[in-house]
């Protein structure tokens, strides 16, 4: 009988690699979802760098931070709730340190120094991961809660979870929409990116706000790496390989532009997505030649300022 | 003189004298100059860099690009077990990788800041992925170098490069003719050109000065030094492999330039030898040794102000 | 002032000379240099081939010889630009004797260039680049792990015996994933096979999405991957939450389920991989290296351990043949060659190559761990190709 059935279905095959709908929609769901964690990764590099114009090469380390703690958590709790509330803390924590600690000393340096410093920060991080946590892979069961799948098609069925981590991204973004156009820090932000030495003269206390954005800038970072975790695989090196996505994300959309990131991140999102199915030999290279692309027609990124 | 700084006229020509003759005291050991050869290499690649980065102001961390090609393009370029001239090469390669750079730096120059910075990765990442992705040229496990090239200029040869102590001397003649090339344009009208576009772009275009064309230049020029590193890496263990196109391979040597004082061409040699010592010495020590070399970053950036030529120099200049 | 002048000359020189000093004096110790990743992606691996082989060693010294071992440890972090110098400073420097390593195939080719033909015995635990004991073979290199073809060679023909006509292959874009869907379609196809797809997916992407939804919209009968570590763990959990586990059976290199069982949770029940050991496996060697390796470290050992324990039995094993005189190679490599393993695995010796002839057994997720369930190859050997041995 269900030879029968096949026999049909593997002479389509053998014709050819045509799109279905079913395929076409579904891919177009993976690459929105993608693009939206790319985005909160994205959005707290490009904060960082518009208000305080540092370039933190350690993003991607707290994006790993975030990802382990949970694991780490959970394997203690047995809550990811619990984990990633905790994780989330003890982000905002070590952020707050960071930037007292380190990235203070640098205020007044040029980029070059930020690049040394923040790269040795990096080796420090991967050597701690190392040492606290051990190099197997590890993953993060997702909570009973969201485990289900959507049924679609007679073999294939989307995850749930997948769309409340995507809806979650949604809810965050919209967060950082509202604090940075309605609050005072959102006004504040603003007007850093556009000219830190004003605001300075005009009396705002400037080390406190830079702590609260970099702290927040950490936060996405790490937030994104809990978010992510059911969904990755928790190794070595994962900092890195997310870190250079992160910088194509920014600078496509225009560095210390929010909106850019967003709209940098859904592009390369669904770029990639399409073309892994659509041209896989050179897919590697797509975001790099669509950056390219993006920086010769606009070469300070699509939302700049 | 070319070198305007105390600092500078103290601490190369000791460099010079200790490693020239170190050798001849430990001759039995090829390893030691084995070691020494591949910080020497590794420092021309730095050198041409922190000219780049430090001088022009191209921050760029898409510079092993050109150090992949360097040995890439004499193993796609020669045949597979006949030696061939090495001066006769060093001239294809270094013009090949100029019009690489050329071509590239026309089109990406007009960025600036980040952006270029961005390009730049993205190219040497392409090249990447293309070698990697490549089968005729290896893959990602890389390729062999069976037979190295002899040097014979009109039939006459002092060099025979399978003998780790000419390679040697080959690597330090080259690392001295970088540096003193360096200062020298630097010096010259043309250095002061760039020097200027560095310092007020605006100003200088004003002045009536092309500054594209400046910067293109000396792009060019550095990328070409830097195919020549490449080449003597490769030549040195005769194995080339994808991740030398890699960003890691970028920012581990603008880590070494910005160690050894940003800007100031002698530093990268004090940079490279520090950082590949620190490591050498720390990886003896520990399994964590990753954690000890951040640290020492960490503290290095955070004390010395202006690398360790800066520190130097603070010492030395009265 | 000048005082600094002086101060630096000495730190300079000293520098030098301290770099110089490491040079071997001779001794009647045996050195062993080895060269794994202790960092980055590779450091699982890497330190667990290390664990396994220093217990091997230990049961060297349990034995009180007039040699002792001096090992020589470097991290490789898995970058194969620094091969070449790290496996030289072991030859060269150290003098060592044999050495162990690596885990990484583009590591293993900068080593090869180095220590093909010299003076040492070259054992390599995990990297299973095709020619190591192909066309780059030479009589001083060994390996005690596999070659890329080995593991997936035998699935082609499983997944004949089981019916499936239509096959969709996916791995990544680079030596062990290409050769190993090479090995599984030569099976295949000789069979009767058909390759749906195949697809090579960048190195190390783990961005399985849309490739998954892909092989959904392909409808095979089965599919076949070479993932390993994290790639390994994603795609088992991205296989499973996209709903196609239990419907599109799913069939792998037997790296997709090592070490990763337990990140993988409930999502790898049934999974079906041929690899040359097994957690499992009824061989009572393979319960009496568990036991020590637990007592030992704490934990239990996975497959790279086993090859780096492997590796440092066929070493141990030849000094002891050789009463703890190897200063003829020649006589090392002959003693060597001739070497029956004693492995946790069942017994293997080498092919003329220098590669394992070893079982190949198929293993199916049940419970979370893989459990046997049959021999899908029995002492297969690999054809080395290229090899002039």
């Amino acid at each position: 009988m269900q030879t029968i059935l096949r026999t049909p279905k593997s002479a389509a095959i053998s014709l050819g690699n045509s799109m279905t709908t079913e395929l076409f929609f579904v891919q177009l769901i993976n690459g929105i979802q993608y693009g939206l964690l790319l985005f909160l990764i994205a959005s707290g590099l490009t904060l960082v760098f518009g208000v305080m114009g540092i370039l933190n090469l350690a993003h991607g380390s707290m994006y790993m931070v975030g990802a382990y703690l949970v694991w780490y958590f959970f394997g203690v709790t047995g809550s990811f709730t619990v984990s990633a509330v905790l994780s989330a803390l003890i982000a905002l924590a070590l952020g707050i340190l960071i930037e007292r600690v380190l990235i203070q000393r640098l205020y007044n340096r040029n980029h070059l120094d930020q690049v040394l410093l923040t790269i040795g920060m990096i080796f420090v991080f991967n050597s701690l991961q190392s040492i606290l946590f051990g190099n197997d892979p590890y993953g993060v069961a997702v909570p009973d809660a969201l485990s289900g799948s959507i049924p679609f098609t007679d073999n294939s069925s989307y995850p749930i979870y997948r769309i409340f981590a995507a809806l979650i991204c949604v809810a965050i973004a919209g967060l950082l929409y509202y604090v940075v156009s309605h609050t005072r820090l959102g006004m504040l932000i603003r007007a850093g990116e556009s000219n830190r030495e004003m605001v300075e003269a005009l009396g705002v206390n400037i080390k406190v706000l830079y702590t609260t954005v970099f702290a927040l800038g950490v936060m996405l970072a790490a937030g994104s790496g809990i978010i992510a975790s059911p969904m990755s695989s928790i190794v070595p090196g994962m900092g890195e390989s997310v870190l250079i996505t992160c910088f194509v994300v920014v600078v496509i959309g225009g560095l210390g532009s929010i909106k850019g990131a967003f709209v940098g991140a859904l592009l390369v999102g669904l770029v990639s997505t399409f073309s892994a199915v659509l041209l896989p030999s050179i897919s590697n290279m797509i975001i790099y030649i669509s950056m390219i692309l993006v920086l010769l027609v606009k070469p300070q990124g699509l939302c700049a300022k | 003189m070319i070198f305007e700084k105390r600092t500078e006229r103290i601490i190369v020509p000791m460099f010079f004298m200790v490693a020239l003759f170190a050798p001849l005291f430990l001759e039995s050991n090829s390893f030691f100059v084995g070691k020494v050869t591949t910080i020497i290499i590794l420092s021309i690649f730095v050198m041409s860099l922190d000219f780049l980065v430090g001088r022009v102001g191209l921050i760029t961390l898409g510079h092993a690009l050109f150090y992949g090609m360097g040995g890439y393009l004499f193993v796609i370029l020669s045949p597979e077990y006949e030696a061939v001239n090495f001066w006769v090469y060093t001239l294809y390669i270094c013009s090949i990788s100029a019009l690489i750079a050329l071509v590239t730096g026309a089109m990406i120059l007009r960025t600036k800041g980040v952006y270029f910075l961005m390009i730049t990765l993205a190219l040497s990442q392409m090249m990447f992925y293309y070698f990697f992705d490549s089968l005729e040229y290896g893959g990602g496990d890389g390729m062999f170098i069976f037979v190295r090239p002899e040097t014979s200029i009109f039939g006459l040869s002092f060099l025979d490069l399978d003998d780790p102590q000419h390679f040697y001397y080959l690597a330090l003649f080259s690392l001295f003719n970088t540096l003193v090339f360096f200062k020298v344009v630097l010096r010259s009208r043309f250095g002061r050109v760039v020097e200027a576009a560095k310092q007020n772009p605006d100003r200088t275009e004003a002045l009536g000065y092309n500054i594209f064309a400046f910067r293109l230049t000396c792009y060019v020029i550095g990328s070409a030094l830097g195919a020549y590193a490449g080449f003597l890496f490769a030549l040195q263990f005769g194995f080339v492999n994808p991740s030398f196109f890699t960003w890691e391979m970028s920012g581990m040597a603008l880590v070494m330039s910005i160690l050894g004082g940003s800007g100031t061409i002698y530093g990268a040699i004090l940079g490279t030898f520090t950082y590949e010592g620190l490591q050498y010495f720390f990886e003896h020590l520990t399994k964590e040794w990753l954690l000890f070399m951040g640290s020492a970053i960490i503290l290095m950036v955070i004390l010395l102000r202006k690398g360790i030529a800066g520190y130097l120099e603070k010492l030395l200049e009265k | 002032m000048n005082k600094l002048k002086i101060y630096f000359v000495t730190i300079v020189l000293g520098f030098f000379m301290s770099m110089a000093s490491n040079a071997a004096l001779a001794s009647s110790e045996i050195k062993i240099g080895v060269m794994q990743p202790l960092s980055g992606l590779y450091a699982g691996p890497g330190r667990s081939g290390l664990d396994g082989f220093l217990l091997a060693l230990k049961g060297y010294a349990n034995n009180s010889h007039q040699n002792s071992i001096d090992v020589i440890t470097l991290d490789t972090e898995a970058k194969p630009a620094r091969a070449p110098e790290l496996a030289t400073s072991l030859l060269i420097q150290h003098n060592a004797d044999f050495i162990f390593g690596p885990a990484h195939s583009g590591v293993a080719m900068g080593m090869i260039k180095v220590l093909r033909g010299k003076d040492t015995v070259m054992v390599i635990p995990n990297a299973g680049a095709a020619a190591a004991t192909g066309s780059l073979c030479a009589p001083n290199i060994f390996r005690t792990s596999f070659s890329s073809w080995q593991p997936s060679y035998p699935m082609g023909k499983v997944a004949l015996d089981k019916g499936y006509k239509d096959v969709y292959l996916i791995s990544w874009n680079y030596g062990m994933g290409r050769e190993s869907l090479e090995a599984f379609e030569e099976s295949f196809e000789a069979g009767g096979g058909n390759v749906v797809k195949k697809v090579l997916i960048p190195f190390p992407s783990t961005n399985f999405q849309p490739y998954i939804s892909d092989i959904a919209a392909q409808d095979p009968d089965a599919v076949f991957v070479f993932f390993a570590g994290g790639g390994a763990t994603k795609f088992v959990k991205d296989y499973d939450a996209m709903g196609l586990r239990g419907k599109i059976p799913l069939l792998g290199s037997g790296f997709l389920t090592e070490g990763t069982l337990e990140a993988q949770g409930e999502a790898a029940e049934g999974v079906l991989t041929t690899l040359h050991y097994a957690e499992q496996l009824d061989v009572p060697k393979n319960l009496e290296f568990r036991e020590t390796f637990h007592a030992e470290y704490g934990h239990y050992p996975d497959i790279y351990a086993v090859q780096g324990y492997d590796a440092g039995q066929a070493i141990i094993n030849t000094i002891n043949l050789l009463n703890g005189d190897v200063s003829d190679k020649q006589a090392v490599i002959d003693t060597m060659e001739k070497l029956t393993i004693n492995s946790p695995r069942g017994d293997f010796t080498f092919s003329r190559a220098h590669n394992p002839i070893q079982n190949i057994y198929l293993r199916e997720v049940k419970d979370g761990v893989n459990v046997v369930k049959s021999l899908a190859a029995e002492a297969l050997e690999d054809p080395a190709r290229g090899c002039q041995l």
